[in-house]
């Protein structure tokens, strides 16, 4: 230790300084209470794969091209599917027209 | 509830709304589209042209009278038989003779309808006319084939005829 550049005086001061400007009382268990709040910070965001999975499959859906995409898939299978059907109904309707007219439901 | 399974649960249902709305509305537009007059069927169905519908037009309105004359018979001889069962117990000796007279006007009519169907089906092309004919066959004379193998099988006992 180099002795000649320990000046007392200032040692003195530092001292008294320190009395003139008490320090408040830290809270208990301040330092753990800081660690914690580090740890946390630092650790990764956990969260539940379900509501991830949600989450990502909403933000897709509510995409705009996405979106539009769907409802003209549904709506254009919809319509086919019903014109298909459709048709079968009529063909079926025609048919019962004609049947009913030459071959009386007493003949059936 | 999750904002976001609540979003999806919207998204499904308007989904399902846009599908069935546009089944729904195609299906319709389809019917009404394809909603004829009482032959509209053969046409369609028999490929058939407008002069070979023609003749079967005229050979339909001639068949009309005599078809709804035989009805109006078999009606009148349905209400005969009725009477007679009218508070009996049993068939009587009446409504036996009634129930004779019913089959044999029912066969009449069939046999009236048939031929029919053999002079519409000469007015088509020869496939044509063979698939009318068998179709309505089996349209018109299946029912009673279905009923009767039907009521033979659950009964346990066969029919030859």
């Amino acid at each position: 230790m180099n002795q000649e550049n320990i000046n007392p005086e200032d040692v003195r001061l530092g001292a008294l300084l320190r009395a003139s400007r008490p320090a408040p009382a830290l809270p208990p268990r301040f330092q753990e209470g800081v660690w914690r709040r580090i740890e946390e910070a630092a650790a990764p965001v956990k969260s539940t794969g379900g509501i991830t999975w949600l989450d990502a499959l909403v933000a897709l859906v509510l995409r705009p091209r996405f979106a539009l995409a769907i409802a003209t898939v549904l709506i254009v299978a919809g319509a086919l599917l019903g014109v298909r059907e459709g048709n079968q109904a009529a063909r079926q309707d025609a048919q019962a027209r004609y049947l009913a007219v030459v071959a009386p439901n007493s003949l059936r | 509830m999750n904002r976001s399974l609540v979003i999806l649960l919207g998204a499904l249902a308007l989904g399902v709304v846009m599908f069935g709305g546009s089944y729904f509305a195609g299906q319709r537009a389809c019917r009404m589209m394809r909603s004829g007059d009482d032959l509209s069927w053969l046409q369609d169905e028999f490929h058939l042209s407008d002069a070979e519908m023609a003749r079967i037009q005229k050979l339909h309105e001639g068949y009309l009278p005599k078809c709804a004359e035989m009805c109006a018979k078999i009606a009148a001889k349905k209400s005969e038989l009725e009477t007679a069962l009218n508070g009996s117990t049993n068939v009587n000796p009446v409504a036996q003779q009634k129930l004779t007279e019913l089959a044999a006007l029912r066969a009449q009519c069939q046999a009236q309808m048939l031929q029919h169907f053999t002079e519409v089906s000469r007015t088509m092309p020869p496939e044509q006319g063979r698939r009318y004919l068998a179709e309505m066959q089996r349209l018109t004379l299946g029912f009673h084939e279905q009923t009767e193998s039907s009521m033979s099988g659950s009964a346990g006992h066969e029919h030859h005829h």
